[in-house]
């Protein structure tokens, strides 16, 4: 057998592609938990974004306005989450659990009437360059402008976090909501930002989903990646780069088994299935167990709700 | 230039409490001033109104002439008002340059440059670059400070400050405090210390139940006038009889070692010491050195070696704290709300949780209810916890209260051996006399007390023998009359 070695371009080409919605939804949860609020809820905005995103885009044929409109989705659905864990003091854990089952409720209710419409085809960059370097030309080129914003939004969380003023309140707000309040910073404000921004990163997770990886609508089209994007947060220890590098290995994981499958290797058909979480894990765990750094990259206050007294 | 603080009339009141009672104090530079008090008597609340934490119902506050709006405590910062709270108000994983520069509007560099010449003029030494969680309570503080020189306050505000620290690092801060209001800085500082007080200040405001009491120069006072102030009554000082020497050895600890995985622990090594019937073994230290793994070690938290513990000739090392008690040991925990109790359970139900075999309790897996609250009753009526309602969460009584109820319950199974950490942590005068008072009759009834503790003084009041606690390693044990505070102070920072 001749392996071609664009085709092997190719194959990473749709791994990549396979891990742009976890990278985007994990590096949108990953600034919301970095302020202490969990959202368990990325499943059901990530759904959201998707029906709203496909739908926006067959009624006003904007790609535009199906994208940003998608993200606004996401936002207005975090809303809700961000009124009651912050503004209602809810739990945080209970309100995000709810929120993906209303999620992929309201997504099928909606979606229904959008069953079977073929989507449009997203317009993609550089795409006469791919033949011109071997192996490197598919991967690089000949993407959606959404593909390019998911790779480089690790090191821009990475950087952000860091360097920046905002990023370091932000960190400070998850460490200690109390003492973050005492110096004046508006923890409440801080938190909804955080919740907002998440929201709107899971929903260009599902608009990517089903404007450009598969387009078209089908229920439940997230199929569980927004729980993989909220363990990559987890076994990262809240580490964007390491987010990039998991949702690789479970991007990469995935298509090969499908390849394998295809193939015939006579391995269980479930454990195949199954290896991408199992593999994706460990490898996460195996790279992260520096104690003293999950202690210093672990908000402090995740998941607990803050209140004000006066 | 001089500044002047006027409080005019501040009323603060809780559902069930009045924190501050139509409060007017009047503060000038170039003086330290003492703001005295038991703990709820409504100190802290007043300087959170000066700090914007808190918003009074009633009031005014006046700076120069010039009445403030403090609605947050970007309001106080703005007007020049500093405050270090009692509980740091820092952000542990950040690092130390990260914890200053947050609230500060100034570029990376000269921000720097200003925290360095800070740094230089008052004698700090801290390492700007690691994470606040690898600082000392001390280094700790001096951050806070820090972070509020940076802003050339006028006012700066200290709250309980030397709940923490030890000898010297009080001493040191002392200095500082004086070399500020020397510069001119209004310096305002929240005790209830009184030795700190007769030390440091040239005022001293006394609070009692919200309300202001006295007002005057601390030449005119001294430490029984203020404490009587402090309490509303009389209060009687209390000492140590000598205890006659036995040698009838209780509990041995040998060789003793203790490995943590967790980094921010402090490891134990070769911790080696004995303490005889009705003797009060005292461990200084300050903390975080050791001292709450020791606690965990002597208590079966964390299981060692068999032979390493042997207490009334058992081996006991790998027992676990249920275990333990059976054969006839008690613990006070450091943390009364998370270790000692449980904050939403109530009254009798905490009372129960440390006596599931020995006591009648449990009638086949059922509570008999009535039995605890009788129990309960009688730790409530012995031990002077000031509440009659058993049926109350544990979270709602004072840090006083919530003690007696903790020694009372541990001691009501009349235990050989007492281990407490930092019993008297954070409580008021009446409460720490009280439980001083109790814990002397223990030793009086010949049983015995291992004490840790970071306050130097109520070992030495307490303790027949004290042994120090350094990163982890025990100093030889001395006996109590020939130690002084300034001998601990120098073994707490790790001398010889």
């Amino acid at each position: 057998m001749i392996i071609d070695i664009n085709f092997i371009g190719l194959i990473i080409a749709s791994i990549m592609a396979s891990a742009v919605p976890l990278i985007l939804a994990s590096c949108g949860e990953l600034i919301t938990e970095r302020s202490g609020v969990l959202n368990l809820g990325v499943e059901g905005m990530m759904i959201i974004g998707a029906i709203s995103g496909f739908a926006l885009m067959t009624v006003t044929g904007s790609l535009i306005i199906a994208v940003f409109g998608a993200m606004l989705a996401g936002v207005l659905i975090s809303t809700i989450f961000a009124f009651l864990t912050q503004t209602l003091i809810t739990n945080h854990v209970a309100t995000g659990l709810a929120l993906t089952i209303f999620g992929i409720g309201i997504s099928a209710m909606i979606g229904k009437n959008f069953v079977g419409i073929p989507g449009k085809e997203f317009p993609v960059f550089f795409e006469g360059l791919k033949d011109t370097i071997p192996l490197l030309g598919p991967i690089l080129f000949g993407h959606s402008i959404v593909f390019y914003f998911a790779f480089a939004l690790p090191f821009v969380t990475s950087y952000f976090l860091k360097k920046t003023k905002i990023g370091l309140i932000v960190r400070a707000v998850g460490d200690s909501p109390e003492s973050a309040s005492n110096q004046g910073i508006n923890v409440k404000l801080v938190r909804y930002a955080c919740i907002l921004y998440g929201g709107a990163m899971s929903g260009l997770a599902g608009a990517y989903l089903s404007m450009i990886y598969t387009p078209q609508w089908i229920e439940n089209m997230t199929g569980g990646r927004g729980w993989i994007a909220l363990a990559l947060v987890v076994f990262s220890t809240w580490n964007p780069i390491k987010i990039l590098i998991g949702a690789m290995i479970f991007g990469g994981l995935t298509i090969i088994q499908f390849h394998m499958q295809a193939i015939g290797v006579r391995i269980p058909v479930q454990f195949l299935t199954a290896l991408p979480y199992i593999v994706t894990i460990i490898v996460l765990v195996v790279i992260s167990r520096d104690s003293r750094k999950i202690r210093l990259s672990t908000p402090s206050s995740l998941g607990k709700s803050f209140h004000k007294d006066n | 230039m001089n500044t002047n603080l006027k409080i005019s009339n501040v009323t603060k009141i809780y559902p069930g409490c009045i924190a501050n009672d139509n409060v007017s104090l009047e503060f000038n530079s170039g003086k330290i001033y003492a703001l005295l008090g038991e703990n709820g008597a409504g100190k802290s609340t007043l300087v959170k109104i000066l700090s914007g934490v808190i918003i009074p119902d009633e009031g005014k506050i006046y700076l120069n002439e010039n009445n403030l709006k403090l609605n947050s405590p970007l309001d106080a910062k703005k007007n020049d008002i500093g405050m270090v709270f009692q509980h740091f108000n820092l952000f542990e994983t950040l690092s130390v340059f990260e914890n200053l520069i947050i609230d500060s509007d100034e570029q990376r560099e000269s921000l720097r440059e200003k925290i360095d010449t800070i740094m230089k003029k008052y004698n700090f030494s801290i390492d700007l670059d690691i994470p606040i969680l690898n600082l000392s309570a001390g280094q700790k503080q001096k951050v806070e400070i820090i972070r509020c020189l940076i802003r050339n306050p006028k006012v700066l505000i200290m709250d309980e400050p030397t709940s923490v620290l030890t000898e010297q690092e009080t001493s040191e801060l002392f200095l500082s405090l004086k070399k500020f209001s020397e510069e001119g800085i209004l310096i305002i500082y929240i005790t209830h210390k009184l030795k700190e007080v007769m030390q440091l200040c040239d005022e001293v405001a006394v609070m009692r139940r919200g309300k202001l009491v006295s007002v005057s120069e601390i030449k005119n006072e001294n430490i029984e006038s203020l404490a009587n102030k402090m309490v509303g009554q009389n209060l009687k000082t209390i000492k140590k009889k000598k205890a006659k020497t036995s040698s009838d050895q209780l509990i041995k600890i040998t060789n003793l070692n203790f490995t943590s995985e967790d980094p921010f622990e402090t490891n134990l090594m070769d911790i080696n010491f004995s303490v005889n019937r009705g003797e009060c073994l005292g461990i200084a230290g300050i903390s975080g050195n050791g001292q709450s793994e020791l606690f965990q070690v002597l208590s079966g938290e964390i299981i060692s070696e068999k032979n390493s513990i042997e207490f009334n000739n058992n081996y006991i090392g790998d027992l676990s704290p249920q275990e333990r008690r059976e054969y006839l040991m008690a613990f006070s925990p450091e943390d009364r709300l998370e270790q000692a109790a449980i904050p939403q359970m109530k009254i009798f139900e905490n009372v129960a949780l440390n006596n599931f075999k020995s006591s009648n309790f449990f009638n086949n897996g059922l509570i008999n209810e009535n039995k605890i609250k009788e129990h309960s009753k009688k730790i409530i009526s012995d031990f002077n916890v000031n509440t009659d309602n058993i049926e109350l969460k544990s979270q709602f009584l004072s840090g006083g209260n919530l003690q007696k109820l903790i020694i009372g319950r541990e001691l009501i199974t009349s235990p050989d051996l007492l281990i407490c950490f930092n019993p008297t942590w954070g409580l008021d005068v009446g409460a720490i006399n009280y439980i001083h008072e109790t814990l002397i009759k223990i030793n009086e009834q010949n049983k015995s007390i291992i004490l840790i503790s970071t306050d130097t003084d109520e070992l030495l009041k307490l303790s027949d023998k004290i042994s120090v606690i350094h990163k982890g390693k025990l100093s030889k044990i001395m006996n109590a009359e020939e130690v002084t505070s300034e001998k601990l102070g120098i073994l707490m920072g790790g001398a010889n």
